[in-house]
C-alpha cells in the first residue's frame, strides 16, 4: 500500500521524523518510531517479520557501538548521560546509550522504509515534475540510485571471470584481498557506464529543447492526504508524549547553556 | 530507386582518427543516403562502420573525442550545426551493443525517453510507447521491469521499440538483430524495412544478411583498412564483389554463395539470387543438363555447411551433468525448471530457444558458474564466453588478455594483430568479440567451455576461424556448449541441440532433425535455416 504513495509526501514525512528522531532524546518515542515502522512494513506492505528483524541488525550493530562507548566511556558522552539521567532503564550511562542505540535503529528503519516503498524512477519523475529538478540531474541521480544493484551484478561476472582464469569456482563469500582488487575496476565500470549513458541520453535528445515532457509522473490522489494526515498526526502525537515527559525541555535547556 | 538530388544524410571524404592512434578507424569514405532509400553498410570487424554512424549526428566528434575531416551533412545541413541531441527528432539511433543505448530505466520509461525529450504530449507519449512495444512484440505486463535484468535479446527489443518510437525521417540501425531469436530477427526486419515509406530511410549495419537483402536497395562496403570497396544495387553488387567480400571476410547470403559456385561450375543464371527460395525457384528452374550439374553444385555446398565432426559415442566419457535442475540467474528467479542433461567429451552441443528463454542461465549452470536452486550437477568447472565480450577482460591490454604463449600467433590468428598494445575497451564491438573468444579458447584445452552468443557482432572471418576452432577443441576432447540464435552456424559445428523454452527444456536431440520439426520451431521462435531449406530442396529432387 506505501508503495502506491506519492513519493514526494512520503519523502517530507520521513524527512521530518528522521529530524524528530535526532532531536528528541527519549527511549519511548525511539520505540515507537520503531514499532510504526516495523508495523507498516509487515501489515501494510505485507513484508516478512524476518525480513524487519534483518533489516533492523546493519543499524542495530551500529547502535551498539554508542552502547558500548556510553557505558564503557562515560567522559566522552557527557551530553548523552546528562539527556538520560532520569531515564527509567538503570544507570545514567547505560539509559544514555541505550537511548542513542534505539535511535540508530529508528533512522535506519525510516530510510529503509522509504527505499522499501518508493521507486526511484517515480522519486525523481515527481521531483522534476514539482519540485522543478533539472532533466540532466535527475537522470544522473537515477541512474547512481540504479548502479549499487548493477555494481553487484557486474562484481558477480568479473569474479566468474577470474575464477576461470584460476581454474577453481570462486568462493561463494569474496574474500577481503579479492573484495579490495574489485573496487578499481568496478570504480571503472561505474565511469564506463555513466559516460555510456550520457552519450545515449544525448543521442535520443536529453536537453535538445527547453521543455520536456514527463511521462508517467505520479500524482497526488485522496490517499495521499489520508497517509499524509494521519502520519503527520502520529509524529504529533509521538512528539507531544515526548514533551509531556519533559525529555525535550531537557534538550533545548542544555542547547542554551 | 527514388531519385531525389538532395540527399537526407551524406559524407565527404570522411576519415576519421582517434586521439593517440595514428591510424585513421575509418576513411577517406564518400556516400550519401536518399529519401526513402534503404541502404546497407558492410564491412568486417573493426573496418569502422560503427564510427562512420557515429559521425552522422556529430556525437563523433561533440560527444565522443575524435579528429574528423571531411564534410558531414544531415538534411541539407552540416551535422556540426546542431548539437547531437537536437537532431534525434531527425535521426533515431540504434546503437550496436544494446547495453551502450539504454539508460537503466523501466522498459516503458526506455521507450518513452526521447518522445519526452521531444515535449510530446504524455497521451501521444503512451500511445507511441504501447505501439512500439507492441510492434517489435514485447509482452505488456513486462513493462515495468528494469532493462538491466533483461536478457541480451529482449534489451535490443526494447531498444528497437525506443527507436521505432521517435518515428524519426532517418533510421540508423546497427547489428539490430546480432542478439534476437530468427523468428524474432525476421519479425524486425519486416518491422523496418519492408515497408516502404517515401519519408523515411534507413542505414543498417548487419552481419547476419539472410531475409533482410530483399528490403534493400543499395549495398555499400568498408574494407578492412576502413576504406570504401564498392557499392551498386545488392543483385548485381554480391555477384560482382562475391570474391572481394569474402577475401575482407565480409558475410555473404548463402544463396549468394551458391550463385557464385554455380558460376565456377559455369552455370551463369539470368537473375542473381538474393534469397534461398529466389535460388531453389531459379535452381528448379533449369533445363535437364544444366540442373544435374547446378544441384551437384548445391549439394556440395549444402554439406559443406553442416557439421563435419564424428559425433560423440554414448559411451564416452560425461563431463558434465545436470539432473533436475532449477535454473536461475544470480539474484533472479528460476528460470528454468527440471532440467536434466549429459555432455560428454567431444560433443558440441547448441542450446537454442527464444529471447529470455533462460538460455544464458543454463549455459552458466552447466559451466558449474551458477549454483543450481534445485536438483544436482557434476562435473569439472568449465569456462565461458559471456554474451557481453567485456565482462571477459580483466586486464589493461590486448596482450596481457591472453595467458598462453605464443601470444602474438594467438593475436594474428584471431584477426588482433597491431592491437596488442590497446585496452580492450578501445576495440570494435567484433574485434572486443574475437578477443573474448581468444581468452577461453587459444592456447588452452578446458574440459568444458561454453560459449554465450559467440557470433553476435563477428564478421564471416571470425566465425569461420571460431569453427575450426570448435572442431579442434572438440577433436582434442572438450565439451562444448554453444548458446546461440545463429541457426546456420549451430548446424555447422554441432550434432546435438536443446531446445528451451517455456521455463523447461523443450526438445533434446539430433540437431538436423530438431531444425526440421516446425511444430517446435515455431514455439521456440526459431526458423528453418537457409541450408536446411536447400537440403529439404535437394531431397525432394532425389526422390
Amino acid at each position: 500500500m506505501l508503495s502506491r504513495l506519492h513519493p514526494l509526501p512520503k519523502l517530507v514525512l520521513c524527512s521530518l521524523w528522521l529530524a524528530a528522531s535526532m532531536l528528541i532524546f527519549d527511549a519511548a518515542f525511539q520505540l515507537l518510531t520503531i514499532g510504526i515502522v516495523a508495523a507498516f512494513l509487515i501489515l501494510l506492505e505485507r513484508r516478512s517479520p524476518l525480513l524487519v528483524l534483518a533489516l533492523m541488525v546493519p543499524f542495530a550493530l551500529f547502535g551498539f557501538g554508542f552502547l558500548t562507548t556510553s557505558v564503557l566511556f562515560r567522559q566522552e558522552s557527557d551530553f548523552a548521560l546528562r539527556m538520560a539521567e532520569r531515564a527509567p532503564f538503570g544507570g545514567a550511562a547505560f539509559s544514555a546509550g541505550l537511548v542513542l542505540f534505539l535511535r540508530a535503529i529508528a533512522c535506519g528503519m525510516i530510510s529503509a522504509l522509504f527505499v522499501l516503498t518508493t521507486d526511484p524512477g517515480a522519486l525523481i519523475k515527481a521531483m522534476m515534475v514539482s519540485w522543478r529538478l533539472s532533466p540532466r540531474i535527475g537522470y544522473s541521480l537515477f541512474s547512481a540510485l540504479h548502479l549499487t544493484r548493477d555494481l553487484a551484478s557486474e562484481a558477480h561476472e568479473m569474479r566468474l571471470a577470474r575464477a576461470m582464469r584460476r581454474g577453481r569456482p570462486p568462493r561463494r563469500i569474496p574474500g577481503p584481498m579479492e573484495t579490495i582488487s574489485l573496487v578499481v575496476p568496478l570504480l571503472a565500470f561505474a565511469i564506463r557506464r555513466a559516460s555510456r549513458m550520457a552519450i545515449a541520453m544525448e543521442a535520443r535528445g536529453l536537453g535538445a529543447l527547453g521543455h520536456r515532457t514527463v511521462a508517467g509522473a505520479p500524482e497526488i490522489h485522496l490517499r495521499d492526504l489520508l497517509f499524509t494526515a494521519a502520519a503527520a498526526t502520529m509524529l504529533a502525537a509521538a512528539i507531544y508524549g515526548a514533551l509531556f515527559s519533559n525529555t525535550l525541555s531537557k534538550i533545548v535547556s542544555t542547547c542554551l547553556k | 530507386m527514388l531519385e531525389i538530388a538532395e540527399p537526407v544524410a551524406s559524407w565527404q571524404d570522411v576519415a576519421v582518427r582517434y586521439p593517440y592512434h595514428r591510424a585513421t578507424a575509418v576513411g577517406p569514405v564518400s556516400m550519401a543516403i536518399r529519401p526513402g532509400e534503404r541502404l546497407l553498410l558492410l564491412g568486417p570487424s573493426g573496418s569502422g562502420k560503427s564510427t562512420l554512424l557515429q559521425t552522422l549526428t556529430g556525437l563523433i566528434p561533440q560527444s565522443i573525442l575524435a579528429d574528423v575531416v571531411g564534410a558531414v551533412r544531415l538534411f541539407g545541413q552540416e551535422a556540426s550545426a546542431r548539437a547531437p541531441a537536437q537532431w534525434a527528432s531527425h535521426v533515431a539511433q540504434l546503437f550496436q551493443n544494446p547495453e551502450q543505448m539504454l539508460c537503466g530505466m523501466t522498459v516503458a520509461d526506455e521507450v518513452a525517453f526521447a518522445l519526452e525529450n521531444q515535449g510530446l504530449a504524455a497521451s501521444e507519449i503512451q500511445r507511441r510507447v504501447a505501439a512500439a512495444l507492441d510492434r517489435v512484440g514485447f509482452p505488456h505486463d513486462q513493462r515495468d521491469r528494469r532493462t538491466m535484468t533483461l536478457s541480451g535479446g529482449e534489451k535490443q527489443l526494447v531498444a528497437l521499440a525506443a527507436m521505432l518510437a521517435q518515428n524519426a525521417p532517418l533510421l540508423v540501425i546497427d547489428e539490430p538483430t546480432a542478439h534476437l531469436a530468427p523468428a524474432a530477427a525476421s519479425r524486425l526486419r519486416s518491422l523496418l524495412l519492408a515497408s516502404r515509406q517515401a519519408a523515411r530511410s534507413a542505414l543498417i549495419v548487419d552481419h547476419r544478411l539472410d531475409g533482410m537483402l530483399g528490403m534493400i536497395d543499395r549495398v555499400v562496403a568498408i574494407g578492412a583498412d576502413g576504406t570504401m570497396i564498392d557499392g551498386g544495387a545488392p543483385r548485381e553488387f554480391f555477384r560482382r564483389c562475391h570474391a572481394t567480400l569474402v577475401s575482407n571476410g565480409i558475410w555473404v547470403p548463402l544463396a549468394v554463395e551458391v550463385d557464385a559456385a554455380l558460376i565456377a561450375a559455369g552455370i551463369r543464371l539470368a537473375k542473381a539470387p538474393l534469397t534461398m527460395s529466389e535460388a531453389i525457384a531459379t535452381l528448379a528452374a533449369l533445363n535437364d543438363g544444366r540442373r544435374t550439374l547446378a544441384l551437384e553444385v548445391a549439394r556440395s555446398l549444402a554439406a559443406r555447411q553442416l557439421a563435419t565432426a564424428q559425433a560423440s559415442g554414448t559411451d564416452n566419457d560425461i563431463i558434465a551433468a545436470l539432473s533436475g535442475v532449477h535454473c536461475a540467474p544470480l539474484f533472479g528467479p528460476v528460470t528454468l525448471r527440471d532440467v536434466s542433461l549429459v555432455l560428454r567429451r567431444g560433443e558440441t552441443l547448441a542450446i537454442l530457444g527464444r529471447n529470455g528463454a533462460g538460455k544464458t542461465t543454463l549455459g552458466a549452470t552447466l559451466a558449474g558458474l551458477l549454483r543450481p536452486r534445485r536438483g544436482r550437477r557434476s562435473g569439472p568447472m568449465g569456462s565461458i564466453c559471456f554474451q557481453n565480450p567485456e565482462s571477459q577482460f580483466l586486464t589493461g591490454s590486448v596482450r596481457e588478455e591472453l595467458t598462453a604463449p605464443p601470444v602474438d600467433r594467438h593475436l594474428a590468428e584471431w584477426g588482433l594483430a597491431g592491437l596488442g598494445d590497446r585496452h580492450p575497451f578501445e576495440l570494435s564491438q567484433g574485434q572486443k568479440r574475437r578477443l573474448a573468444l581468444a581468452t577461453v579458447t587459444a592456447g588452452r584445452d578446458p574440459p568444458l567451455l561454453v560459449l554465450d552468443e559467440p557470433t553476435a557482432g563477428l564478421d564471416a572471418a571470425g566465425k569461420s576461424l571460431l569453427s575450426r576452432r570448435i572442431d579442434s577443441l572438440a577433436g582434442q576432447g572438450s565439451a562444448i556448449a554453444l548458446i546461440t540464435h545463429d541457426l546456420d552456424f549451430a548446424l555447422g559445428v554441432c550434432r546435438r541441440a536443446v531446445v528451451v523454452g517455456e521455463g523447461r527444456v523443450l526438445a533434446d536431440g539430433p540437431i538436423a532433425a530438431l531444425m526440421r520439426d516446425h511444430a517446435l520451431l515455431a514455439r521456440a521462435d526459431l526458423e528453418e535455416p537457409p541450408v536446411l531449406a536447400l537440403l529439404r530442396w535437394l531431397e525432394s529432387c532425389r526422390c
